[in-house]
């Protein structure tokens, strides 16, 4: 049997190596677009933390990916001098105070649907938020968002130059990939299973429902904060349309595409999502519509997700030789 | 069977052909010069993101027929930008990436700003087909954007019209939506009323505070009784598109227009189209309006446009295009160069011929001179469409230009 940690470091160490390759394998407008890939994933991968983990559907992720775009869009913009990896940090902190401030009063009462409506109209709230206050540019937004220039002891390393920042953002969205997984393997984790199993006899195990619930939303708050702060450099645009509803139905799309019940579902709904929208590139005006009805046609055939059906393909194939033997069923969101 | 010594050679072989540069076997001369169009092609702006492309689209292939830029065809690659600031800037990006440094076909004031910075760092270069915003030229300037078609100095030409057609109409409002292009209109519109009006009626305007309405809103009703409340006998509209036919719909039984004069910003057709027999009698501004433009070049793009799309009414989007297009031409034959610092320095006082006339891109701050062009719609219900131009009024870029101040505001007329 494979042991879990190793079978994870193997993936992600393979999955880095092979994102670190690219620059040297393709173009540099498709190692920007490998750079958004890395980015969506986070945002799956978190809001799977949610999904499959905690159990807590939110339609409202968008809030909080623009949440840190936008705080380190402000940091570099108007301090400069802030060190980017600190304002990485604050900008997870805004993530997860804005998911703290939003699921103080959405777990409060509502459960289930009720906190999915409830997490969309915050994020609406934000979206006008972000349009109408001077602040953050209003409709037009911030632009000219400048790639930073990364500090320590000895030296410094301007990341505007050749694909550095593209590393950076390979290697923070696979610290967090890591931190992410480690949660769901945690004491923590656990909990919020327990909780997404039967709330109820949770609480009754001594399981403080609402604050692990709270505690699961901050988590998946931040990781997508720091999501959205990586992508502000990246594309040198931040814009009120981060916080549209749209936006928040893309982590959603990825977990379904990839699998919600497998840890890296999400991230190769993400690869897959990016793969159809670049094929149909050329498809102006007809894109939006081939890659949804794909992407729906794909959520419809394939309920477990792609990576979902295909392990469980592989394990059938597996079991062939010795069919007495039982299928150990794939514990959720904690399958590397 | 193969030796490894042979494997070596071959291999060995293989690897020096492949060094040297291809392009010096197959000829630089028949090279595709690949330009990429960067528009909105779905969502809110597809209505104007079309005729970008269709124009571009029609503009290459004219170019081609008469033997392309130095025997070398014009190749686009089009893109959706779907109207989203972040998308603009990610297939501006992946076209970049593949080496298509030539962009154009921003019509977003906001995409135009991002643009800016991203041209720079990687070496690229955008010619804008629409946006409006002053910074472009002034305290945003930079030097790898041009906006190669009527910016600014677009609506100080309409508050001269205004103030020469209208001289009693002497108190002003606005119905501006909420973003840079809208802040913009009004800016700009208010300083030509500031100038032109005192100059030209003898009158000081009076000019009260403009309607701020949402983007994208469906319901305009609370605004428009607002509206209905102004003193004023002049409105300028920069809403645009469906928001604009949806505001002069839900206008319509208030009687907001009835008794007023309407200067639209740029819708051009577009409200008219939706409208039909029930649009406002109103004056607009036109990037390119094809009937009023007699050179053999205006009158072969609208015929070459009409064939291919079916429309026989373009809209003025589709002649940026086409200036934007040609530019490119005409820079790159002038500098017998597709490299961007090349193209940037040919782009830099280049005069060249436009379906709207010759223009010229200012050197300082990469401001392209050209006439401006408005047009009064009024109703008819006799005419196939419902409306008819019922006037056409070109007034000379060079008179109503703001002064080059790249790297500063732009310095505009306040009221008192």
């Amino acid at each position: 049997m494979t042991r879990p940690v190793p079978a994870f470091a193997l993936t992600l160490a393979a999955l880095v190596a092979l994102a670190l390759a690219l620059p040297f394998l393709v173009n540099r407008g498709l190692v920007f677009l490998a750079g958004l890939v890395a980015i969506n994933a986070v945002l799956g991968l978190s809001f799977n933390l949610l999904f499959s983990t905690a159990g807590l559907l939110s339609f409202g992720q968008a809030a909080f990916s623009a949440a840190g775009a936008y705080a380190a869009a402000l940091l570099l913009l108007r301090l400069p001098e802030v060190p980017f990896l600190a304002a990485l940090a604050a900008s997870a902190l805004a993530g997860a105070g804005l998911a703290v401030a939003i699921g103080l009063v959405a777990l409060r009462r509502t459960e289930g649907v009720y906190f999915a409506v409830l997490t969309l109209a915050f994020s609406e709230l934000v979206h006008v938020v972000l349009a109408k206050t001077s602040l953050f540019g209003r409709n037009d937004g911030l632009t000219g968002i400048p790639r930073p220039r990364l500090s320590y002891g000895l030296g410094s390393v301007d990341l505007a130059v050749g694909d550095r920042y593209y590393v950076l953002v390979i290697l923070v969205t696979a610290a967090t990939a890591a931190a992410l997984w480690w949660v769901t393997r945690s004491r923590l984790g656990r909990a919020f299973r327990a909780i997404r199993l039967d709330a109820m006899r949770a609480a009754y195990l001594g399981i403080d429902v609402r604050r692990r619930r709270l505690q699961a939303f901050a988590i998946a708050g931040a990781a997508t904060g720091l999501a959205g702060a990586l992508a502000a450099p990246l594309t040198s645009i931040v814009s009120p349309d981060l916080a549209h509803w749209g936006e928040s139905t893309k982590p959603i799309l990825f977990t379904l595409l990839g699998g919600a019940g497998v840890f890296w579902g999400p991230a190769v709904g993400a690869v897959v999502y990016a793969a159809v929208e670049y094929a149909t590139r050329s498809l102006a005006g007809a894109s939006d519509l081939i890659t949804g009805a794909l992407l729906l046609a794909v959520v419809l055939a394939v309920p477990g997700g792609i990576l979902g059906s295909a392990l469980r393909l592989a394990r059938r194939g597996r079991a062939r030789p010795a069919p007495r033997a039982a299928p150990a069923p794939a514990p959720a969101g904690g399958a590397p | 069977m193969i030796s490894r010594r042979t494997l070596l050679a071959g291999g060995a072989g293989t690897a020096l052909a492949l060094s040297a540069r291809p392009r010096i076997v197959v000829g630089q001369t028949n090279e595709p010069i690949r330009l990429g169009v960067i528009t909105p092609l779905s969502g809110l702006q597809e209505f104007i993101g079309s005729f970008v492309r269709n124009g571009a689209e029609v503009a290459a292939q004219m170019i081609n027929k008469a033997g392309g830029v130095d025997g070398r065809p014009i190749v686009l690659e089009v893109r959706d930008e779907k109207a989203n600031p972040a998308a603009a800037t990610t297939v501006a990006r992946e076209l970049l990436g593949n080496g298509i440094t030539l962009q154009l076909g921003t019509i977003s004031s906001t995409v135009a700003l991002a643009y800016g910075p991203l041209m720079q760092a990687e070496n690229g270069i955008n010619l804008t087909c629409g946006a409006g915003t002053e910074k472009i030229n002034h305290e945003n300037y930079n030097p790898h954007v041009f906006r190669i078609g009527d910016g600014t100095y677009r609506m100080r030409a309409q508050a001269r019209l205004m103030a020469e057609r209208f001289p009693a109409v002497t108190s002003w409002t606005g119905i501006i939506p909420d973003h840079e292009y809208g802040r913009t209109v009004w800016a700009v519109f208010v300083d030509g009323l500031l100038e032109f009006y005192p100059a030209v009626a003898g009158k000081p305007p009076t000019i009260i505070d403009p309607i701020i309405v949402p983007y994208g809103s469906g319901d305009y009703r609370n605004f428009i009784t607002q509206a209905v409340r102004t003193p004023a006998r002049g409105i300028v509209n920069a809403t645009y598109g469906g928001d604009a036919a949806t505001f002069f719909q839900q206008a319509r039984p208030y009687g907001l227009f009835r008794e007023r004069v309407l200067m639209d910003a740029a819708n051009e057709f577009i409200v008219a189209n939706a409208l039909k027999d029930q649009v406002p009698k109103h004056w607009t501004g036109s990037h390119w309006y094809y009937a009023g433009n007699s050179s053999a070049l205006s009158r072969a793009f609208a015929e070459a446009y009409a064939a291919r799309t079916g429309e026989a009414m373009p809209m003025g989007w589709a002649g940026e295009a086409q200036a934007a297009v040609s530019a490119y031409a005409a820079a790159i034959a002038k500098a017998r160069s597709t490299e961007t610092p090349a193209v940037i320095a040919a782009l830099k006082d280049l005069t060249w011929d436009t379906v709207t006339g010759p223009r010229t891109m200012r050197r300082e701050d990469n401001q392209a001179v050209k006439d401006l062009e408005m047009i009064q719609l009024e109703p008819d219900p006799g005419a196939a469409r419902g409306f008819k131009v019922s006037d056409y009024v070109r007034v000379e870029g060079a008179g109503v230009i703001e002064p080059p101040t790249p790297g500063r505001k732009m310095s505009l007329r306040a009221p008192a």
